[in-house]
């Protein structure tokens, strides 16, 4: 399939990428690895005036260790984040994540800020300008229907990337650019929860790096999906956990997040509350399991049924809370 | 829109220096197959699932189809015609011939080459990593085990 026209632009600096951004907005697509937005080109489903390459700006590479953080820059590839022994070892979900993501030459080409900033997803969506072309035009494309919730008043699109759940199990921030400024925003405030729009970044910001913040007590971390094909596929139904345990050997702190269940990936949030005090039993992490279950949105719109992929979401919430159990370790 | 800027590339492709003009939106596969008639790049989904369109960029495999080709100025790109030297097929082709794990060879270029990736960056890796390394690329033909086979026969060669 053909690539539509556009105008092509390079920037070699920050700086001259925000001014680029600040120039064209709407108008511009950035791209980085090209596994996304190449296809979402091909596929029509957006028609840019402009594609920025940032794969060229050093500023935004390198996984460098603070003293209370990680920062990770947008540029760096799914392989590195993959390959890393200090994110293999201290966080393991973010690492256990980037190992799942697609297939390793998707994720030699992917990059992180990519990989976050990737659009939701919808059988009635992703696919060919002729396909559409035979289809009522959904919330998505600008229309006024749901073709995979009959009457459906918003979009169902979802939300099927796994780096940003295990970032957000890791309560990670993201750090957004423009000329003259930058903000610093967790993760989960770049979602909006709505699948027309799916993010909050404004059309001049640029998403340069990742913040993660160091533990401070034992704790342990994983994440789990459900795909069709062990090798490529994007999850179906996917967790990312921490759990984090005090000197008496009880749950001090649990977080999971869910993610192929809705538009945004979402925070289970009465698992900590749940969780806390408890001494690390199955049945405990089971009721989280459940929670999960209950906030998971499972809409007939990807390649299993809905209602399947919602029963998976318990099933891996677990075996992500189980994940983190085992790979419990002292704080950093 | 007003007509695209057509711009002057220098690529770099199995060590040698091609110059070519094109315009953004060429994916290094077209350039690759089109303009410089190195046609053992296959398109087959042309959306980054399949794997046969893979090539090395500074030696790591790559989808040709969801690369742009004005963005591989200045990186060294190696297609499948670029492992056989003076004539003779390179160790990791003749070992996929030797163990019959070409049957129609849409995959075999692809598949040899994130197989010249792997053993490059690990010289004897099990029948596991084998299978993971070439888990982005599909064979439809042979139902993997010969070609899992003609990898491992080559584990610990050191070429």
């Amino acid at each position: 399939m053909k690539l539509p026209p556009f105008e092509y632009l390079e920037p070699s600096t920050v700086p001259e990428a925000l001014s680029m951004l600040d120039a064209y907005r709407d108008k511009v697509q950035i791209i980085a690895g090209g596994t996304e937005v190449v296809n979402r080109l091909k596929l029509r489903l957006i028609r840019p005036d402009y594609v920025m390459n940032i794969k060229k700006l050093r500023d935004l590479e390198g996984i460098v260790e603070h003293e209370q953080s990680i920062i990770i820059g947008a540029n760096v590839s799914v392989k590195e984040i993959r390959d890393s022994s200090l994110l293999q070892d201290k966080y393991k979900a973010i690492a256990e994540a980037a190992f799942q993501v697609a297939a390793p030459p998707l994720a030699n080409m992917g990059t992180i800020g990519g990989n976050i900033l990737q659009n939701t997803r919808c059988l009635f969506y992703n696919q060919s300008e002729i396909v559409l072309k035979g289809l009522d035009v959904c919330h998505k494309r600008g229309g006024a229907s749901c073709l995979a919730v009959k009457g459906g008043k918003r979009c169902f699109s979802v939300y099927q990337g796994d780096m940003a759940p295990a970032l957000i199990a890791f309560d990670a921030q993201c750090v957004l650019e423009k000329s003259g400024s930058r903000r610093t925003i967790p993760i989960m405030a770049l979602f909006t929860g709505q699948g027309v729009q799916p993010f909050s970044q404004e059309n001049n910001e640029l998403l340069t790096g990742i913040i993660i913040p160091k533990q401070n007590r034992a704790y342990g971390s994983a994440y789990r999906k459900l795909r069709v094909r062990g090798s490529m596929d994007y999850p179906l139904a996917s967790a990312a956990a921490l759990l984090a345990l005090g000197a008496d050997g009880r749950f001090a702190a649990g977080r999971l997040v869910i993610g192929a269940s809705g538009p945004a990936p979402k925070v289970v949030d009465r698992v900590s509350a749940a969780l806390l005090g408890k001494l690390p039993e199955e049945a405990d992490l089971k009721a989280a399991a459940d929670m999960a279950y209950e906030l998971s949105e499972g809409v007939d719109n990807l390649v299993l049924p809905g209602d399947y992929r919602k029963k998976m979401v318990r099933v891996f919430a677990q075996r992500a809370l189980q994940g983190a159990r085992t790979d419990m370790k002292r704080g950093m | 829109m007003k007509e695209m800027k057509r711009y002057s590339l220098t690529l770099t492709v199995n060590n040698e220096t091609h110059e070519v003009v094109a315009p953004p939106n060429r994916t290094l596969l077209e350039v690759l197959r089109e303009d410089l008639h190195l046609t053992g790049t296959k398109e087959g989904c042309g959306e980054g699932a399949c794997g046969s369109c893979t090539v090395l960029v500074d030696g790591q495999p790559v989808r040709s189809c969801l690369t742009l080709a004005v963005a591989m100025e200045g990186r060294k790109i190696t297609t499948i015609e670029g492992l056989a030297q003076g004539g003779r097929l390179h160790p990791i082709q003749a070992a996929f011939v030797e163990h019959h794990a070409i049957q129609c060879g849409f995959c075999s270029p692809g598949m040899i080459l994130t197989a010249y990736a792997l053993l490059n960056e690990n010289p004897n890796p099990g029948e596991a990593e084998i299978r993971r390394a070439i888990s982005g690329n599909v064979c439809r033909c042979t139902g993997y085990a010969k070609i899992v086979k003609a990898v491992q026969s080559l584990a610990g060669e050191g070429r």
